[in-house]
């Protein structure tokens, strides 16, 4: 039972982490059709400025919100710089700029702090594990299961509370409408950019902190998550990417818990062809929204 | 009296087809002579071998992402496969002792040379494609783009632990040294006459069609994933034997040369050249190639004006990355967007073929309308 209670806490610390990752592409999809290659690399970057700070003697509680400002920034100039001049290109297109972004961003990466592992400097408590009777749980998973919570909850109080928020939502269901109603899709764009960009900070920190080592090549595993992800809860949808990303955890815990020896290696292919198959019975995703906008 | 055209569709009838199919053949052609100047240069070689399995990739990613309209990231796995089918049969008695020996019997005593081992290369990697494709054809869009990218991350993954046929994640070596530029070059010409022949077969025009209108391509009788399948087969089927042709060249090599860097390099070529044209796949390849190499050379330091400029590596991805979106912006149907080269006759003439499979289709959306990568 204990072992069962602490596979369910792995997967729901494991499941918002992706979740996270998911809505923060998302968002930018919803609005776009920006299916965002480069998304990874926010997450790297953001966990690089983290290292610069908390190198440099920036208390922790402040480092924090410096990072995720950064991250914000970080992505309103890359979406600004990038992304604008292609609004109304085919999704495909899109998604192969955000690759050409990728490779310009990483390079900068590699320019400014080598190819090097850098350990990011995190206060103790980080690397604690907590005793709730007979339940041994790392801090860290409460730390991303808490703030996996807490970022949902902003997130859905900006949308549905916000002038912001009423406006990507129109900006994503009807942007010709919108457009009509004195909306300007530029400043929806940034606002998306802007609230992408933060969750991109937040994540960063739990991903990095989780990894210990920062590389500028350790953004594929991130921005594959976040794709399926987003894709196993069906693209645009904001309840999707959650859905998508908690029942990714779960498949990956379920998975490392009841494989064994030779076929543990192999998880990774089997978590795969599981969304493959799931994408095969429902294409449409496990929200059931449209996969592909119409044009 | 021969003259040559740039065109998007052919010219009708059997003549017309006959030069379609000859004017690639004829851009290998240009492209193998400039190859050979090059090749005499000792420096260069294994450069112009590389470029020339490049080229073989980028046509085969051409023809299905050209055909199609689906970009497949997928396809490095394809080239994965042909590479470690092509090593398997071809490696001799000694170095597959030492590195395959847990092989089974059927597979340790086969020797094929140089033809059957690309071909048996190609042939995995096209039954794969049929298998998987089954599934991921079914899917569209960005949607299908990301399935792909499983599909390479579930292949390394399994190449990487399947260790008694591909010697784990270590390196795989003894590989026989096979990759000239004899076999690299006709491997092209072979590569390209394929792809042209499904292009301009009514195969090949029922995939363009579901590219351009699926609804009313499978309201006149034209079914999606059939008509997906053919290419993405065909396509994995040129790519494995690229794979194989890289397999021979490198003598040694590991899932890990299957990654990310190696797709920058085919879809980079495939979009720069123009993913809607056999020929602009060559022009891609040559053009990424020399930009590379330059690069490269940057990369190592160069005196400029008296200035020893010297940049950290990975300079040649950023500057890719940088020209992939320039080309997006302002060309994104790249150098040749869906121009073929033909060979025709004096006074042959298409006749205005009322928006053929190839017209652009308007659709919302300003300057992109109908400019499909």
């Amino acid at each position: 039972m204990t072992t069962f209670i602490q596979h369910v806490v792995d997967a729901l610390s494991v499941g918002a982490t992706y979740a996270l990752l998911a809505l923060g592409l998302t968002l930018v999809f919803s609005v776009m059709n920006l299916i965002n290659f480069a998304y990874g690399m926010m997450l790297v970057w953001s966990a690089y400025a983290a290292y610069v700070m908390l190198d440099h003697g920036v208390p922790f509680v402040l480092a924090v919100p410096l990072c995720i400002l950064f991250a914000t920034l970080l992505s309103m100039a890359i979406g600004r710089i990038a992304f604008r001049p292609f609004i109304g290109a085919p999704p495909i297109t899109l998604l192969i700029t955000s690759f050409g972004v990728l490779l310009v961003i990483q390079y900068l990466a590699i320019l400014c702090f080598g190819e090097q592992p850098r350990i990011l400097r995190l206060p103790s408590f980080f690397s604690d594990v907590a005793e709730i009777g007979s339940i041994r749980v790392p801090v860290l998973e409460l730390i991303t299961i808490g703030t996996g919570a807490a970022v949902v909850a902003v997130f859905y109080l900006v949308l549905n509370r916000t002038a912001f928020g009423a406006q990507l939502r129109a900006a994503a269901e009807l942007p010709d409408v919108t457009r009509l109603m004195g909306v300007k899709p530029d400043r929806v764009l940034m606002v998306a950019f802007a609230i992408s960009g933060a969750i991109a900070g937040v994540v960063g920190l739990l991903w990095f902190a989780k990894v210990g080592a920062i590389t500028p090549r350790s953004d594929l595993d991130p921005t594959i998550k976040a794709f399926i992800a987003i894709v196993l809860g069906g693209l645009g949808s904001t309840r999707g990417a959650i859905l998508g990303g908690l029942a990714l955890g779960a498949i990956e815990v379920t998975l490392s818990a009841t494989l064994s020896g030779d076929a543990l290696g192999y998880q990774p292919a089997i978590v795969f062809a599981a969304v493959i198959a799931i994408l095969i019975l429902r294409p449409r995703g496990l929200s059931g929204t449209t996969l592909e906008p119409a044009r | 009296m021969i003259r040559l055209a740039l065109r998007r569709d052919h010219v009708p009838g059997a003549r017309g087809l006959a030069g379609a199919i000859a004017g690639p053949l004829l851009a290998v052609g240009i492209v193998t002579a400039i190859a050979g100047l090059v090749y005499q240069n000792d420096t260069m070689t294994a450069i112009v071998l590389l470029f020339g399995i490049n080229a073989v990739m980028v046509v085969g990613f051409q023809a299905f992402a050209g055909n199609t309209g689906l970009v497949s990231f997928g396809h490095v796995a394809f080239m994965a496969i042909g590479a470690y089918a092509t090593a398997i049969v071809s490696m001799d008695d000694l170095d597959k002792s030492i590195v395959l020996k847990d092989l089974p019997g059927w597979l340790a005593d086969i020797h094929f040379g140089v033809v059957p081992s690309l071909i048996v290369g190609g042939g995995a990697a096209a039954v794969f494609a049929l298998v998987t494709g089954l599934a991921l054809m079914r899917l569209s869009g960005a949607a299908a783009s990301i399935a792909t990218l499983g599909l390479l991350v579930i292949t390394v993954n399994v190449l990487s632990q399947a260790g008694r046929f591909t010697h784990g994640p270590r390196s795989i070596f003894g590989i026989p040294d096979k990759s000239n530029f004899f076999w690299v070059f006709s491997s092209l010409a072979v590569a390209v006459l394929i792809s042209a022949v499904y292009k301009w077969s009514r195969a090949g025009l029922r995939a363009r069609a579901n590219r351009d209108d699926v609804v009313a391509a499978e309201s006149a009788g034209v079914a999606s994933l059939r008509a997906r399948l053919l290419p993405f087969v065909l396509s994995a089927f040129l790519t494995g034997v690229g794979g194989g042709l890289y397999a021979m060249l490198l003598t040694a090599f590991s899932p890990a040369s299957f990654a990310i860097p190696l797709v920058v390099v085919v879809l980079t070529m495939a979009i720069i050249g123009g993913v809607n044209s056999i020929t602009g796949a060559l022009t891609g390849a040559a053009v990424v190639t020399v930009l590379n190499e330059l690069l490269r050379r940057v990369e190592d330091g160069v005196d400029v004006f008296g200035l020893h400029l010297k940049t950290a590596t990975g300079m040649s991805g950023a500057v890719l990355g940088i020209a992939l979106i320039l080309m997006l912006r302002w060309r994104p149907a790249g150098l040749l967007s869906a121009f073929e080269l033909q060979v025709e006759g004096r006074g042959d003439r298409p006749v205005a073929v009322p928006a053929a499979a190839n017209a652009p289709t308007a659709s919302p959306g300003g300057t992109h309308a109908g400019q499909r990568v």
